[in-house]
């Protein structure tokens, strides 16, 4: 009979274990997932570039940057994989600093529409580092709440994940970016309600936040965002205005039909009819060309693999592991949420990109980075007998 | 189950199945959500929305149609359609805050005050979204810079439109007139006719009487167009357009330019301001020329007239946009004693021989009614008192007619009314009867007012066109006919729609010997020299010429004068003989204030015949058009 420590001893090396005993570890499903939702990224990315006499394979185009950031992407799944995670645990501090300093970075350099700095511009490429913060302080949130395994139930964790997500937060929300810090903030809520933390004292904070929000409208949030907030909340009364892109994006949806139009069929976006079609949009031209039916299955797939991360999550004799895959889990599920229901008209306009589809590749390269995580996670699970 | 206990109790451990299974819920939650509002979406309304998509993204288009052309009565193209760079403003995709940086951009451009722009914008019927045309005929090279700019010019279009090009421009302006941009007034009216806001249409001329055949019918388009209202691409033509149809006019383009011709000579020799030169052929009512000087450029408005040049069209007090021949009446002087010389024959006053002594005055009720020639002609039949145009034979023949009968043929001859040429805004000229009188001035013709209708003074007014009209039918044996300037309506097929019928207003209610007699009449004029060396041309002319008073006596009591001759000559203009009524050629000359020392019209006339019969002789007599008041014959 031996004690379980709560603390994971030293741990043979990966490569002392067994190809096969890897591979079985390794989850196959989650990666086809992942390919089918990337892949389906890449055909939107396709029909939204063709345009009649035109190569979509020429320098420029939504499809050829897409095929760059996704080879880009493939690379950084692989190496997270063979990356062992449990040194990134060592790492958090340096991590949360280098989070840190990347978005004061590109507050100081960054570029972006009607003076805001959301993108650093990396020679040909643009990169938006709240893209990996989502990533890295899912990371060092797993690695302090992780470490604090047996003290999760008191306040002092809660307040301790809250501290460290309040600076990045405070960055994000400067540069302004509402939708990353939203997503941040469902993180963050996310991994402290999937640790098992006190419901009453997340409730408590909760309905702290709630009581902030008066404030975050009179302080914080700029007009543009008022504007997305009010013309959700009554959609009709601007149709040319503010409420338009709600208005076209459920004319695009709705026009697709149950079989939708077919590919590069879809009529509203070659007529421009829809903003940002091609990112923060996508998954209207997704309703329209595909249908009720496509959307259904790019449900699926998302479904399937949010059950993967979590099986991960939960497979996890590492309160680190479990506490990624929550906190990716619930980064997607928010994302998908937002993002599809935006398109729908159920939530107001933010700009949160739908996971793998939409284009953009810091989100690609995010997602990649922290799935990989999770397979590096999986393939490191050691059998109980060997403790 | 030791094994898998931790030693110190973790109640964050116990609650993450739970945890897990909400998150599950969450999930589950979160995906039925959306399925179903997707469902709603997609397949509820699916039909509705698709329906809405197609209606915002495309729209019915015009096609516009050719405009038909118009060609001499030889086949010689007068008009044509040429492409023409437009600029146009959309006012609805033009923010406010943005018109006045907008119309200095493009005034810039375009060379135009940015004032204009926003005035011309302002005053633009229709909708917001009804494009409105800035500036015609933009050269080539500024339509393109004007489209690269469209970044810093929201709301501004360049197309290319055709419009109307006159290659003879002021030879023919006054007949073909010309097309220009709807009035804002109008086009409440004329949409319903099909017309689109920013169309052009006739305005003058025949462009203008005969726009209904000429402007052929808008097809339709289906387009599909972009959010900003650009069009994508044309997806269906739902009906074709059809061309209008073509005119082949009366108009002889070379008689016009002999007829041109011959009028500026005069009308430079004498240091005239206005003259009108018309032939016709009176068998038929053909006009084949007609000529109104001062002219104007037509093309002027085809490309968009400027307010500068228009003004200064407008503000010329010689007025040069109006057709003298048609839309001003004069008074016609001696030419009228046609009517009075027809109607005491015809009413048997007198006969062919009857004699009247004829004097240097007629006394009536106090007054003196002076003859042109203070001598008197002594006794005098009709040759004489008509071919030496005695005044005061003609004022007996107006007395023993009285106001009534001098106005019956003065109808006869189609004075007092317009003739009905396809031409807009002509006038009716005045025919002065007892009934007239009253309903004008509240009292009956005086004797003396009768005398000077009878010599076409006094009241009687009459246009260019019905006083050759009135000749016509004296050359045709008493046939008025409606004047003509259309010869045949040609369709876009090439088939002829409506060809050529000479329009009988009236046969006038008279002896052909009557006519002969006025025929014979007019060719004394010529042949008594009372229009000099007329009578010397190989050609033989029968007519009467016209000097006639208007406006204010001058220092010395003198009045300013017009000066006509009206004239016509046989089938063959070289053997014919007066006695039949087959002559295939009436002429009419028109010196406005000619104060010349002869008569301007006559020497004109004579230039007219020179040019057109080819007369290598010169018969011109240079010195009657020298200034001077001196010389009064009528």
């Amino acid at each position: 009979m031996r004690v379980m420590r709560a603390e994971p001893g030293r741990f043979t090396d990966v490569t002392t274990r067994s190809v096969g005993a890897i591979w079985r570890a390794y989850d196959l499903q989650l990666t086809t997932y992942v390919v089918l939702l990337g892949a389906i990224g890449l055909i939107m990315a396709y029909t939204n570039s063709v345009e009649s006499g035109e190569s979509v394979l020429r320098t420029g185009t939504t499809f050829t940057r897409a095929l760059m950031w996704s080879g880009i992407a493939i690379v950084v799944f692989t190496l997270a994989t063979l990356f062992d995670y449990r040194w990134v645990k060592a790492m958090r501090w340096p991590i949360w600093f280098a989070n840190l300093g990347l978005l004061v970075l590109t507050l100081a350099v960054g570029t972006g529409v009607g003076g805001s700095s959301r993108w650093i511009n990396l020679g040909p490429l643009t990169f938006q580092f709240s893209e990996l913060a989502k990533i890295l302080m899912i990371t060092v949130l797993a690695a302090y709440l992780g470490n604090r395994e047996g003290r999760l139930d008191s306040v002092t964790s809660i307040l301790g994940a809250c501290l460290l997500m309040g600076p990045p937060w405070v960055l994000v929300m400067m540069q302004p970016d509402l939708g990353t810090s939203l997503v941040l903030v469902a993180i963050l809520g996310g991994m402290l309600f999937m640790s098992g933390a006190s419901l009453r004292w997340l409730l408590a904070m909760g309905l702290g936040a709630l009581a902030a929000i008066p404030i975050a409208w009179t302080y914080i949030l700029r007009d543009y965002q008022k504007d997305r907030i009010l013309s959700f909340l009554n959609p009709t009364a601007d149709t040319q205005g503010a409420g338009w892109q709600v208005f076209q994006a459920q004319i695009t949806v709705g026009s697709g039909g149950f079989l939708g139009t077919g590919l590069t069929n879809g009529t509203q976006t070659r007529g421009e009819f829809l903003p940002v079609q091609e990112s923060d949009f996508v998954f209207a031209v997704l309703a329209q060309e595909l249908g009720f039916i496509g959307a259904f299955v790019v449900f699926l797939l998302y479904a399937a693999l949010l059950w993967r991360i979590l099986a991960c999550a939960w497979g996890s004799r590492d309160p680190f592991g479990l506490l990624f895959g929550a906190g990716l889990a619930s980064m997607l599920l928010f994302q998908l949420f937002v993002n599809v229901g935006m398109v729908i008209g159920l939530m107001p306009v933010t700009g949160i990109p739908l996971p793998f589809i939409s284009n953009g590749g810091a989100s690609l390269v995010t997602l990649a980075m922290g799935l990989g995580v999770i397979q590096s996670i999986n393939i490191r699970q050691f059998a109980r007998a060997e403790w | 189950m030791v094994n898998d206990t931790y030693l110190v109790a973790k109640p964050e451990r116990d609650r993450r199945p739970l945890r897990f299974v909400a998150f599950g819920v969450i999930a589950i939650l979160v995906f039925s959500v959306l399925t179903t509002r997707l469902a709603y979406l997609q397949i509820t309304n699916g039909q509705t929305f698709a329906a809405r998509a197609e209606a915002q993204r495309t729209v019915d288009e015009a096609i516009p149609a050719p405009r038909g052309l118009i060609y001499d009565r030889k086949g010689r193209l007068l008009v044509s359609n040429v492409a023409s760079w437009t600029v146009k403003i959309k006012p609805s995709d033009l923010a406010f805050g943005r018109r006045l940086d907008v119309a200095q951009r493009l005034g810039a451009l375009l060379g135009m005050e940015p004032s204009d722009i926003l005035a011309t914008l302002d005053s633009a019927p229709g909708s917001r979204f009804d494009p409105v045309r800035i500036a015609s005929d933009v050269p080539e090279r500024t339509a393109r810079l004007v489209s690269e700019s469209t970044a810093e010019l929201p709301g501004v279009l360049v197309s290319v439109e055709t419009r109307r090009q006159y290659p003879d421009g002021p030879l023919l302006a006054h007949i073909l007139g010309y097309t220009g941009p709807i009035d804002g007034g109008t086009y409440a009216q004329l949409k319903s006719e099909g017309y689109q806001q920013d169309d052009m249409m006739g305005k003058a001329g025949v462009e203008a009487t005969f726009e209904e055949q000429l402007r052929g019918t808008y097809g339709t388009e289906l387009v599909e167009r972009d959010a900003t209202g650009r069009d994508i691409q044309v997806l269906r033509t739902v009906e074709e357009a059809v061309p209008g149809s073509s005119l082949r006019l009366t108009i002889d383009r070379t008689i016009q330019k002999e007829a041109t011709q011959a009028l500026k000579w005069g009308m430079k020799a004498a240091g005239l301001k206005r003259g009108v030169f018309i032939v016709m052929n009176p068998q038929t009512g053909e006009v084949l020329a007609l000529v109104s000087l001062p002219s104007y450029d037509n093309n002027l408005f085809a490309k968009g007239i400027s307010v500068k040049a228009f003004s200064k069209l407008i503000k010329d007090k010689n007025k040069p946009l109006t057709n003298h021949g048609v839309q001003a009446h004069y008074p016609p002087g001696s030419t009228f004693k046609l009517v009075a010389g027809t109607g005491a024959l015809q009413d048997r006053k007198i006969t062919p021989s009857t004699r009247i002594r004829t004097a240097g005055y007629l006394s009536l009720g106090g007054s003196r009614f002076y003859d042109w020639n203070r001598a008197g002609f002594g006794m005098c039949n009709i040759y004489c008192g008509f071919g030496h145009s005695s005044d005061t034979f003609f004022f007996q023949l107006a007395g023993m007619l009285g106001a009534d009968r001098l106005a019956y043929w003065a109808h006869q001859y189609g004075f007092g009314r317009p003739t009905g040429i396809d031409l807009p805004g002509e006038a009716a000229g005045i025919v002065p009867s007892n009934q007239w009188k009253v309903d004008a001035l509240g009292q009956r013709m005086t004797g003396g007012e009768v005398y000077q209708a009878g010599i076409g003074q006094g009241y009687v007014v009459v246009t260019p066109l019905q006083l050759i009209n009135a000749y016509a039918a004296l050359a045709n044996g008493g046939k008025v006919y409606r004047p003509q300037l259309v010869r045949e309506i040609v369709g876009p097929d090439g088939k002829v729609v409506t060809p050529f019928k000479p329009d009988l207003i009236r046969k006038m209610k008279l002896s052909q010997a009557t006519l002969r007699t006025m025929r014979l009449a007019g060719r004394a004029t010529v042949t008594l020299r009372h229009t000099y060396n007329l009578v010397d041309m190989p050609v033989k002319v029968a007519g009467k010429s016209g000097t006639a008073e208007f406006g204010l006596r001058d220092a010395k009591g003198r009045l300013p004068y017009h000066s006509w001759f009206v004239g016509f000559v046989p089938r063959n203009p070289h053997r014919g003989t007066f006695r039949r009524a087959t002559s295939e050629l009436v002429f009419l000359a028109f010196a406005y204030d000619s104060r010349t020392k002869g008569n301007a019209g006559t020497e004109i006339a004579k230039a007219f015949l020179q040019l057109h019969f080819h007369i290598k002789k010169d018969y011109l007599n240079h010195d009657l058009l020298e200034k001077g008041n001196f010389y009064r014959s009528n």
